[in-house]
């Protein structure tokens, strides 16, 4: 690993401005960092806490136009170009985008999701504290994982350890003044982790259990947990009139919306509100695993330190492979 | 951005013909005015009414016979494309989802149950079985509405129980149409009381979720086995591609998976429909 | 907390209220979360300390045909009475058991604080002003409401220009997760006014301007009606200051009609009584 000083890091953000946006974790307010396109690389914080909002907009953006349609001038469709680097992104988070990967690439792949993701450099950063809601290692990243980042970089003293991953890690790492590195590589924080290896067979025998009306008791059906989670990704498509014709806006919906698949005629599927909670983690440690063979889940927490109730996932897993909610 | 590559990219195309099936059903031909969508009976596409959105609507004809949609105004969508007339521009994009697999059933004696707007994707297998009608065995269509006047594609009843020889039934509930001399039941009271034989046969059913569900009993009643039993379901969907995560029956998508699934796959499914 | 295990075991078990709705500890093991109790046993699980900040009244309305008794603090008492008032509750269904509060914790989840929430610094009343039951001793007399409220003057101050781009800068993190709506007793419409599509107020877009008009309507709709229990802001993970907005309306309807909201469930409501007098 190379070594990346205090004093290098500021030139170095500018340089990758020089060649593209860079997108980094900004303080906005107390309490509030989220991951903000960058004028000053002063602004950059890279002791953050946590974001609410996972990096996941860069690439599935929460509203846009797929395209705009008149008559007159057929089909306009915005353009996505220029390089962008995203700094600072967690393990869990850099874990996410590679979920996302799953829908967003495999046929027919959506190429306004293929293209960001394609100019875009991800550039990790290790964590050297958990927070209280971390599990990451439940799926097989931890604090230091790089694996899923084209840079990663590891704070130090005096610095970061700095390490390309791939041609365009090497690439964004290449505008940077690197030392050799003579600081040992610290020791992780400790994560706890939940052994969910067999949640997916378990999941499967309980869908009819109590447990799951119980749980949805105290929740709210607001989207607040798939806003804020890294590996969701249900979208709605509906169109705004413009003078002339039509733009179609794609956004950010959730499952947990009790609007979500009600049809014109009023019939829903999942009526209740503990159809569509459990939905969300079938969803999660079943329906995807068995679609593309990985959990949807990254252990990040936000859900659990974000729901406004409280519906804490973890206790939901070990509930499950306790089998606390069993079929009564 | 090359079109091609957009799956979200509608073709155009322009309202050739509509014609009102019932009060609140209307046919809509189309004629495309680039590209060509290549389809199969069971299949959909998605339509836009732009500057409103976009749904989901089966094709009602077999492809040799053009594009056309019956659409019944339930929705913002729905109400627009009703709106529209000759030479109006629609998106459309697709064929999605699966098929009937026409071919298995071949030397079957076939069932056809349909209710309300359920006759849509009913419909084109209608017309290739009496194209066809060397290839299956009887043909039997129950048909139910509300009222008299709800029945689409009345015009094609003669057709349909014509030379063909298919056998067609119709139904409404509830009842208080006072020209009306048929039967006036339920669809599947209907199937219940014509009995039809399990025998080497295939039943396709599609109608409201509550009517198909209660045809699926009165056919496992008569001794059909789930596998002998085909329908193809409705969801709400935006994408059309299993990415939206809308239209999810438990782990299978019915854009994706479906929409047309046997009643042995409905049983396995984990929610009910 | 025992008073109140007692009592829900007492209305469950003499099948009095088939749930009784209270808190129980959250899994940080340091802040509340509602909690549905149906057993006896479930009792056991009910808390109450200065972390139990959510206003449950917000569950009533899901509970309507069934008997149900609800724990509820000054402010959400209010909501009750809003709920009742608007025909949403009926209130021989609910058994409410009232709690004396000197004000919650700021803390959230996994962080906690013994900072009173900034509503509990002003609030006036100890003892809900609906209840069956009464946990708690009341205090001799209630505090004396204050004249105004200083986040609500801290933006009066400002120039129009000034507020506008702070609510701008806020309104534009707005994400539309409905988690501010989702969480409000006053929030029950079966469709609410932004998930219409016909007229298209906000439709799906999550944009500046549809931002405003969600925040704005959502704001203008509870004026009168909300009972200042921060919900909305505890919930917004976006930090949008909410309450502020609705502090400030509650203030112009105080002062124009004379009229707070949940304090007489037979009050009529300023925005839905028209005098003759009142000049439009």
């Amino acid at each position: 690993m190379k070594f990346i000083s205090d004093k290098n890091l500021r030139k170095w953000l500018e340089s990758l401005m020089g060649i593209g946006s860079l997108i980094a974790p900004m303080d906005l307010g107390p309490g509030l960092t989220l991951f903000s396109q960058i004028r000053d690389p002063g602004d950059v914080n890279l002791e953050y806490e946590t974001t609410p909002i996972p990096p996941k907009d860069l690439f599935f953006p929460s509203s846009e136009a797929l395209f705009r349609f008149s008559p007159s001038r057929g089909y306009e469709i915005p353009e996505i170009d220029g390089e962008a680097f995203l700094l600072g992104i967690r393990p869990c988070d850099a874990l996410g985008i590679r979920l996302m990967d799953f829908p967003f690439l495999s046929e027919p792949a959506d190429p306004r999701y293929e293209r960001r993701r394609r100019r875009t450099t991800l550039i990790g950063l290790g964590c050297i504290k958990a927070r209280p809601e971390c599990f990451c290692t439940s799926f097989g990243i931890g604090p230091f994982d790089a694996s899923n980042a084209d840079a990663f970089l590891i704070p130090v003293k005096g610095g970061f350890l700095a390490e390309a991953r791939t041609e365009k890690g090497a690439k964004a790492l290449a505008a940077a003044e690197l030392e050799e590195a003579s600081i040992p590589i610290p020791k992780p924080p400790e994560v706890p982790s939940i052994d969910v290896g067999a949640v997916r067979e378990v999941a499967l025998s309980l869908f009819n259990s109590p447990y799951w009306e119980r749980l949805a008791d105290r929740c709210l059906s607001c989207k607040l947990c798939a806003y804020v989670c890294p590996s969701c990704y249900c979208f709605d498509i509906r169109d705004y009139p413009i003078r002339d014709g039509a733009e179609r806006i794609r956004s950010w919906d959730s499952c947990q919306s009790p609007l979500f698949s009600r049809q014109a005629s009023g019939y829903d599927p999942r009526q209740t509100k503990a159809s569509r909670l459990r939905n969300r983690f079938y969803h999660k440690f079943s329906y995807f695993p068995g679609e593309f063979g990985a959990f949807g889940c990254t252990g990040c927490g936000r859900c659990v330190r974000y729901c406004p109730v409280n519906i804490d996932v973890r206790e939901v897993l070990l509930a499950i492979l306790r089998g606390e909610a069993k079929v009564a | 951005m090359p079109k091609g590559s957009d799956p979200f990219l509608p073709l155009l195309a322009e309202v050739a013909e509509v014609r009102d099936l019932t009060p609140d059903i209307k046919l809509l031909r189309l004629s495309l005015r680039e590209g060509r969508i290549d389809y199969r009976p069971g299949q959909f596409a998605i339509l836009s009414a732009f500057g409103v959105g976009e749904a989901p609507f089966t094709f009602a004809s077999l492809p040799e016979e053009g594009l056309e949609f019956a659409i019944r105004r339930m929705g913002t969508v729905t109400n627009a494309l009703h709106n529209l007339g000759p030479g109006d521009l629609v998106g459309i994009r697709g064929p999605y989802g699966n098929t009937f697999p026409l071919e298995d059933y071949e030397g079957k004696d076939i069932i056809i149950i349909g209710g309300g707007i359920g006759i849509a994707p009913l419909r084109p297998l209608i017309h290739w079985f009496i194209k066809h009608r060397g290839d299956y065995g009887s043909l039997l269509i129950i048909y139910g509405a509300r009222t008299p006047r709800d029945f689409a594609f009345s015009d094609e009843f003669d057709a349909w129980a014509g030379a063909g020889g298919a056998r067609l039934e119709l139904a409404i509930d509830p009842p208080g149409s006072p020209d009306w001399r048929g039967r006036v039941a339920l669809v599947p009271a209907v199937v219940k009381e014509l009995k039809p034989s399990p025998k080497n046969s295939i039943a396709i059913t599609c109608g409201p979720p509550i009517m198909i569900h209660y045809v699926i009993e009165e056919l496992r009643a008569l001794g059909f086995s789930p596998g002998q039993i085909v329908t193809t379901l409705e969801a709400k969907m935006k994408c059309g591609m299993g990415k939206c995560m809308r239209c999810n029956v438990g782990d299978k998508y019915v854009c994706k998976d479906g929409p047309v699934f046997t009643a042995d796959q409905i049983s396995r499914l984990l929610e009910a429909f | 907390m025992e008073e109140i295990r007692a009592k829900a075991i007492e209305l469950l078990r003499s099948g009095e209220v088939k749930c009784f709705i209270g808190y129980e500890r959250a899994s940080d093991g340091l802040t509340a979360r509602p909690f549905f109790a149906y057993s006896a046993d479930d009792a056991g699980r009910l808390i109450f300390d200065r972390t139990c900040a959510h206003n449950l009244a917000r569950y009533l309305p899901d509970m309507r045909g069934q008997r149900v008794a609800i724990l509820v603090k000054p402010c959400d008492s209010r909501s009750v009475n809003v709920l009742i008032q608007e025909g949403q509750v009926n209130r021989e269904e609910v058994y409410v058991v009232g709690v004396v509060c000197d004000g919650v914790y700021k803390a959230s989840w996994g962080q906690p604080s013994q900072e009173l929430e900034a509503r509990c610094l002003y609030c006036s009343r100890r003892v809900p002003v609906v209840y069956d039951h009464l946990i708690g001793q009341p205090p001799a007399s209630e505090p004396q409401t204050p004249a105004s409220i200083p986040e609500v003057e801290a933006l009066e101050r400002r120039s129009a220009k000034e507020r506008w781009e702070f609510w701008r800068s806020h309104f534009a993190r707005c994400i539309r997760c409905n988690a501010c709506r989702q969480i409000c007793p006053a929030c029950y419409c079966p469709q609410c006014f932004s998930d219409q599509l016909d007229p298209l107020w906000t439709g799906i877009r999550i944009g500046l301007p549809q931002n405003w008009v969600w925040n704005v309507g959502r704001a203008l709709h509870l004026a009168g009606r909300c009972a200042d229990c921060g919900g909305c802001e505890r919930a917004c993970p976006m930090g949008i200051p909410l309450a502020a907005l609705n502090r400030k309306l509650a203030g112009r309807v105080k002062e124009l009609f004379g009229f707070e909201a949940g304090l007489d469930p037979r009050a009529p409501f300023p925005f839905a009584t028209f005098k003759k007098e009142e000049v439009l």
